[in-house]
């Protein structure tokens, strides 16, 4: 990122309230994955649905559990599900994008055109059900059911921009000198698309935290741990007896990281200048 | 009418069926669970043992056992449900319309809307109204859809909201129930889909309004009701109906999926919910397997029909 970009991205003040948003809950995992914050996210302090009170901030649930422990707890698990779905599903894709550009109209490209569209067929839900059932209930399955269909757009992005990259005279240069092939992409050609994946990366990052939240209530998600998506689960049958706090804690803090993210993506995408290529 | 560029996109369809149903097949039947231990008796001998593998098709070869399951799906024989034993086809044929009926008003609202909106906010590009409507969808697009659901549930449903409609459930008979039980899960997948939808068709929109035959018609005092209607909308049918498209599946499939099994509603959703829930296999293979394969299918006719539609596309796809 050049001092050009972070100049228009500092004077988005929608951009910069996201990157400000999200910086606090990256915060907030940080602290739980040291041990600071959010650990006695299993352990019963107090009676079932108690209200807001000095002690239990957001009140506590069924089990008597605190619902505040559970929320920061929940925080470290979106970052957990988004940066090991971003950055795998990331790499996978600049891989695969990279090669079919390179290789464009080639059985490699035929090839990776083929699994991208065989994977964009199956409506995701049912997929990440399949590999869930496949791998019978490993805690891994959510994940691996995100990176294995989240490059797909990567890569797309990717093959164009390589395809195009390709193109230009310092490529050209490179074979002229007698580079191998596959030592350009990743040297020269794959470096010079870390701006798009970036943006990329943040929205896919939306994407896979989203995604949590959906599947954890369709039972395929977190398995050990807390989630904002389990919260969300355990809220469906609270809320028609009145009992709102798990729906607040978890609703409202996945809409504010949600929001920072989306916000952030923006901007980023008008500092870079790649909207063009996104959409 | 150009026929080779139509056969070949028939034919590019044929590789696309086959992966998605290899998929399918090696996730769901061949590392699928083993039910050999399922349907035997205590202490089973060597004997038995192979003959409820060789009844399950356990002990064929895999290229066998996947053309089987094509035949399966080819032949829409199913198989029967592990959970109730009745017949996978008679079961999706009857619960594919409940889906239907609860997920199309939403769909197209969701679209008229999110279409309605993208023309206004790109007409306004730039004012306060475009920006008014762009963040709306910036919000509404950071709101997760289990959010929605709970929150429409809390404020239309409950008594601490407005108390207006059913918890949940699905007693339609006639017009007046179908209407009081399609309102919420249609607003839900309105709010859902409308600030993706928004700013997909803004974006559409603003490339066709910046155009220069656009900007002639504009000087030359076409009112902007003819612009919009006639001249921008029309030229950008083809992005605007391949989203449609693409979003049919996934609506249906995703919105039924969270809908009907949040309120109770008895459609393929809800079969498919329980269906992830208890592991019953012979469901999941023939949902995965038939809308995958339905998705590739409505992709080829898709691409047929542009080349029907845009001669310039059967050209520009036959040079590259």
């Amino acid at each position: 990122m050049t001092r050009d970009t972070w100049q228009k991205l500092k004077s988005d003040r929608f951009g910069m309230s996201g990157l400000v948003v999200v910086m606090i809950f990256a915060m907030i995992a940080v602290l739980v994955w040291s041990g600071l914050l959010g650990q006695g996210w299993s352990e019963v302090t107090g009676n079932r649905f108690e209200g807001a009170s000095a002690e239990h901030l957001f009140g506590t649930n069924l089990l008597g559990q605190d619902i505040l422990q559970r929320t920061l707890s929940g925080t470290a698990t979106a970052f957990e599900v988004g940066l090991l779905v971003t950055i795998c599903s990331t790499l996978l894709g600049t891989l695969l994008g990279g090669l079919a550009g390179w290789y464009a109209h080639s059985w490699v490209d035929e090839l990776i055109l083929w699994l991208k569209g065989v994977l964009d067929s199956i409506p995701f839900y049912l997929f990440a059900a399949a590999v869930a059932f496949a791998l019978q209930g490993s805690p891994w399955a959510m994940h691996l059911a995100m990176i294995v269909t989240f490059w797909t757009t990567t890569a797309r992005i990717i093959r164009g921009e390589v395809m195009r990259i390709k193109e230009r005279e310092f490529i050209e240069a490179a074979r002229a000198i007698g580079l191998p092939g596959l030592k350009t992409v990743f040297r020269h050609v794959l470096p010079n698309t870390f701006h798009i994946l970036l943006v990329q990366g943040t929205i896919v990052f939306v994407a896979a935290i989203n995604t949590e939240v959906i599947l954890s209530f369709l039972g395929l998600g977190i398995k050990d741990g807390v989630s904002w998506g389990l919260m969300l689960a355990e809220s469906s049958q609270e809320v028609l007896a009145g009992h709102f706090g798990n729906f607040l804690a978890a609703g409202v803090s996945l809409f504010l990281l949600l929001m920072g993210f989306n916000l952030l993506a923006d901007a980023l995408q008008d500092a870079l200048d790649t909207r063009r290529l996104l959409t | 009418m150009n026929v080779p560029y139509l056969t070949r996109r028939l034919l590019y369809g044929i590789p696309l069926v086959l992966g998605v149903t290899f998929i399918s097949f090696l996730l769901m039947v061949y590392f699928g669970p083993d039910k050999t231990y399922e349907l035997i008796g205590k202490n089973p001998t060597a004997e038995q043992i192979k003959e409820v593998r060789h009844a399950l098709g356990y002990d064929r070869p895999f290229l066998l056992r996947y053309g089987e399951y094509l035949r399966e799906l080819v032949t829409l024989d199913l198989g029967i449900s592990d959970s109730n034993g009745e017949r996978v086809s008679s079961i999706l044929i009857r619960t594919l319309p409940v889906s239907i009926a609860l997920v199309v008003p939403g769909f197209i609202l969701g679209n008229l809307l999110g279409l309605g909106l993208g023309l206004l906010a790109a007409w306004y590009r730039g004012r306060w109204l475009d920006k008014l409507v762009m963040s709306a969808s910036v919000v509404g697009m950071s709101i997760s859809f289990l959010v929605i659901i709970i929150g429409l549930q809390i404020l239309l449903c409950t008594p601490y909201g407005l108390n207006l409609f059913p918890v949940r459930g699905w007693q339609v008979h006639d017009i007046g129930s179908y209407l009081y039980y399609v309102a919420v899960p249609t607003l839900a997948l309105v709010l859902v889909t409308l600030g993706y939808n928004t700013r997909f068709y803004r974006a559409v929109m603003v490339d066709e309004i910046e155009r220069d035959h656009i900007r002639t018609l504009k000087a030359y005092g076409a009112s902007p009701v003819e612009l919009l209607f006639k001249h921008v909308l029309k030229n950008s049918l083809i992005p605007v109906l391949t989203r449609i498209m693409f979003s049919v599946p996934f609506v249906l499939i995703s919105g039924s999926l969270l809908l009907e099994s949040y309120f109770g509603i008895p459609g393929v959703g809800l079969v498919t919910f329980n269906a992830i829930t208890s592991g019953d296999q012979p469901i999941l293979k023939a949902v995965v397997g038939l809308t995958g394969v339905l998705f590739v299918v409505a992709l080829t006719v898709n691409d047929m029909l542009y080349g029907v539609v845009d001669p310039r596309v059967t050209k520009w796809a036959s040079k590259s």
